[in-house]
């Protein structure tokens, strides 16, 4: 975290990448990074879910993205990252493939996303960034985190 | 203001709404014996007003325009009976009652969120009491303003204190600077204010004896006192308050001075911290355990010593924080003179209340869930317990019916008692009811626990209907949920025409327990020891089918089975036999099947906070030592599932839901 140094603060992202994609996520809503050991299950909960850790004392459910963008859950490695988010008070960890990126991405870099971008991930992107060749979507933790739409998109995929 | 403070000063400005209403209710009921008297309790009205004008001002500096209406409008009213331009009339009671009950509800929309309610109708009902009153006032000075009495030969102080984070971190905060100064004298008025630059500053009038020490020591933290002139009395706020009656002093300004508030999340990260301290030991345990064997029995002996020794300081530690999270039952009781006078006005009753045994103490959070099942046993009891006056002569009653509300500890256990000397529970027309709702109904005539599983089926309620109207009624069924989902009790005692009493049994705290460890496949789970009645044995080919649903054969009754492993979506144990969890009692009771039992531990209650995880027949988690998160499941609900549905407790809800 102390990567992010002098560039903490507006413009300050952290870069991660599910399923080939690279995404980033304001710095400021990051809490920290934990290497994934031993997530336990919780029946019933939604499927994009993997289960809960601890994370510091406090139980967090960890949102598996490659299931949330609707990739296929992958095995965990030693690069595979939990990113603890916190977001209107809540606690929630991301499962991504791996994180280890600070970049500062001038606001006027990100632009609002392509309506031809059609991915699963599309519902979750606030704009779009490229910064030296590469592409960065970046996301609305929001967005990620919604529960109720989270419901409905449980429902579209059963019918 | 800033946009950072500005949530921590919204927590405070709730904290401090709550102390004056609180306060406000109960004066409220020693003004209603004013009502209709010419010599009107001066000492209450001038607190009441104190208050609502303390009201006025913060809600004013959080912009919450309709509190500040609404105890303006409230504060006028006042003013005119203090000036003794009108008497108190049953009207204006009522108008006092409504206005404060309407407020409370704005300051709770404005904390929690949702509509706020009108408060226009109620207002302008006040004004119209007010210029009632007014065409007399300029005739009649009989009753001219109080000249302060108590206080009369005391010197006055403005004092002024501004928070600053130098201050804060020397533990010097609005609260202990009000305690310091309610231990130098009387603080007859306090009132927050934003200054120029935009921070907040208090401003306490004070009636104190102070010394040029006292202030130069105030003033090097922070608190400015400056005399004020004798004739501030013309200032309404200020008046002095004269001893009032014992009920009414008890909980006092000066009273308060002797107790710091605190955030409940900050107890909670103390009890997380002892949690963790808990796990560590029991990781220490287990390390030197494997140990043994190579130490030399005298080291070992003294490594025992000290382990039972951190173990005894341990528990200490963590009573006493749990100590801290107890507060006074009498919290759920102070609302209810008000909940029960408004309801036998509306039923036309005469009920009086008893309330004992107030300074019993519970834990924070079982206060505020049991608030809405006690709410709803005594709202009951009057409307469905007590009987008329003229129904309770003709059978030889007083014609004032007696509710008596009883909290008593009886070891780790807290017993709430709702009782009355209506007519009691009538089995026929429950009966009736049940069987007209299409409820299965025993055979013979039911005892009190088969009164209470009816009253308590879902679909019940014979009279709720117009609670839930209202929107403030829970049903029976939803009281016994609360009940249970916290490890409770609920018992039923009642006689024809003699009376009813329930019984809520709950345990004082739980952030610590003791359960039962069960593995089932890979997977672990801890059951709370307190619902387990008995572990049972069975053979799966002993196991009955029958539908869907699996049974045992127990105490001459089918026990439906539960098997974790399905709930789970695992496969089946290939082992021959089951351990079956029995919780639950008479038709409730279910077995939990699992694959093994691996102990009995002491836990520690982590909640399960995330929506995303928050699962019906899972109240928390635990850790017991490795660092992994062990589920822990809620028996209560898990059978209150299988009862509701059968076939599909818990693995089918999502499916439902989708």
């Amino acid at each position: 975290m102390t990567a992010a140094g002098s560039t903490e603060g507006i413009g300050s992202y952290i870069l991660f990448t599910v399923a080939g994609t690279t995404y980033a996520l304001p710095s400021g809503e990051v809490r920290h990074m934990e290497m994934i050991e031993n997530i336990t299950r919780v029946p019933n909960a939604p499927a994009f879910i993997d289960g809960v850790v601890f994370s510091r004392g406090q139980v967090v459910p960890v949102v598996n993205l490659r299931a949330r963008f609707g990739f296929e859950r992958a095995a965990f490695d030693l690069r595979t990252r939990l990113i603890v988010v916190q977001s209107a008070g809540r606690l929630v960890g991301l499962l991504t493939d791996a994180a280890r990126e600070f970049v500062s991405i001038p606001p006027d870099a990100i632009q609002p996303p392509n309506d031809a971008l059609t991915g699963m991930s599309g519902r979750y992107i606030e704009g779009i960034a490229s910064i030296k060749d590469r592409l960065i979507l970046v996301l609305s933790l929001e967005r990620i985190l919604n529960f109720d739409e989270a419901l409905t998109v449980g429902l579209a995929d059963r019918v | 203001v800033t946009q950072d403070a500005f949530p921590d000063f919204l927590d405070d400005y709730f904290a401090e709404c709550d102390e004056h209403l609180t306060r406000v209710r109960r004066l409220l009921l020693a003004l209603e014996a004013s009502v209709g008297r010419l010599e009107i309790n001066r000492a209450v009205l001038d607190e009441l007003f104190r208050h609502f004008h303390s009201l006025k001002g913060i809600s004013g500096m959080v912009e919450l325009r309709q509190a500040e209406d609404l105890a303006h409008r409230l504060e006028d009213y006042l003013r005119v009976l203090r000036a003794g331009d009108a008497i108190l009339s049953a009207d204006g009671m009522d108008a006092l009652f409504d206005g404060t009950q309407l407020l409370e509800q704005v300051i709770a929309v404005r904390r929690t969120g949702g509509t706020f309610p009108a408060v226009e109708s109620v207002g302008e009902r006040i004004g119209r009491l007010v210029n009632a009153a007014a065409p007399a006032a300029a005739s009649d000075s009989r009753l001219a303003p109080a000249v302060p009495r108590s206080f009369a030969n005391v010197a006055r102080w403005r004092c002024t204190f501004t928070p600053a984070a130098a201050l804060v971190a020397r533990g010097i905060r609005v609260d202990t600077v009000r305690g310091r100064l309610a231990a130098a004298g009387e603080i007859l008025d306090a009132v927050p204010r934003v200054t120029g630059d935009g921070s907040i500053a208090f401003d306490f009038v004070l009636a104190a004896p102070l010394d040029e020490a006292t202030i130069a020591a105030w003033r090097a933290d922070g608190i400015t006192a400056e005399r004020l002139a004798d004739d501030v009395a013309s200032t309404p706020a200020v008046q002095p308050v004269d001893p009032v009656d014992d009920d009414v002093t008890l909980s006092g300004t000066t009273a308060l001075s002797h107790f710091v508030r605190v955030d409940l999340a900050r107890l909670d990260d103390l009890m997380r911290n002892v949690g963790d301290l808990v796990i560590s030991r029991a990781r220490l345990a287990d390390t030197l355990s494997r140990l043994e064997a190579r130490i030399p029995a005298a080291d070992w002996r003294a490594i025992q010593e000290n382990a039972v020794a951190i173990d005894r300081q341990l528990r200490t530690l963590r009573e006493g924080i749990m100590r801290v999270r107890l507060v006074p039952v009498g919290e759920i009781f102070r609302r209810m003179p008000f909940v029960v006078r408004d309801l036998a006005r509306e039923t036309g009753k005469r009920v009086r209340l008893e309330l004992q045994g107030q300074s019993t103490e519970i834990d924070k959070f079982l206060i505020e869930r049991m608030m809405d099942p006690v709410l709803h046993l005594v709202r009951n009891a009057v409307s469905h317990g007590i009987e008329t006056a003229d129904e309770r002569v003709a059978a030889g009653k007083r014609p004032e019916g007696t509710i008596v509300l009883c909290a008593a500890t009886a070891g780790d256990i807290v017993r709430i008692d709702i009782a009355d000397d209506g007519r009691g529970v009538d089995p026929e027309a429950v009966i009736a009811r049940a069987r007209a709702v299409g409820l299965a109904v025993p055979a013979g005539t039911p005892d009190a626990a088969a009164l209470l599983a009816l009253l308590c089926a879902p679909g019940f309620s014979t009279r709720d209907e117009s609670d839930r109207a209202s929107g403030r009624g829970v049903g029976m069924s939803v009281v016994q949920a609360a009940v249970e989902e916290l490890s409770g009790r609920l018992r039923l005692e009642t006689e024809r025409g003699t009376g009813t009493r329930f019984v809520l049994e709950l345990p004082v705290t739980l952030a610590i327990t003791d359960a039962l460890i069960a593995k089932v496949g890979s997977e672990t789970f801890a059951v709370p020891q307190g619902s387990v009645r008995e572990v049972i044995d069975v053979a799966v080919a002993d196991l009955i089918q029958v539908e869907r649903n699996e049974m045992t054969p127990y105490r001459g009754a089918a026990l439906p089975v539960l098997r974790l492993s399905r709930l789970l979506g695992l496969p089946d144990t290939s082992r021959p036999r089951l351990h079956l969890f029995v919780v639950g009692t008479g038709p409730a009771a279910i077995g939990i099947a699992v694959d093994r039992i691996a102990g009995q531990r002491e836990i520690v209650v982590r909640a399960i906070a995330d929506a995303l995880v928050r699962v019906d027949g899972i109240s928390g988690a635990t850790d017991l030592g490795d660092g992994h998160v062990v589920l822990i499941l809620d028996p209560a609900a898990l059978a209150r599932q299988m009862r509701e549905r059968p076939d599909r407790a818990m693995t089918a809800a999502q499916g439902a839901n989708a």
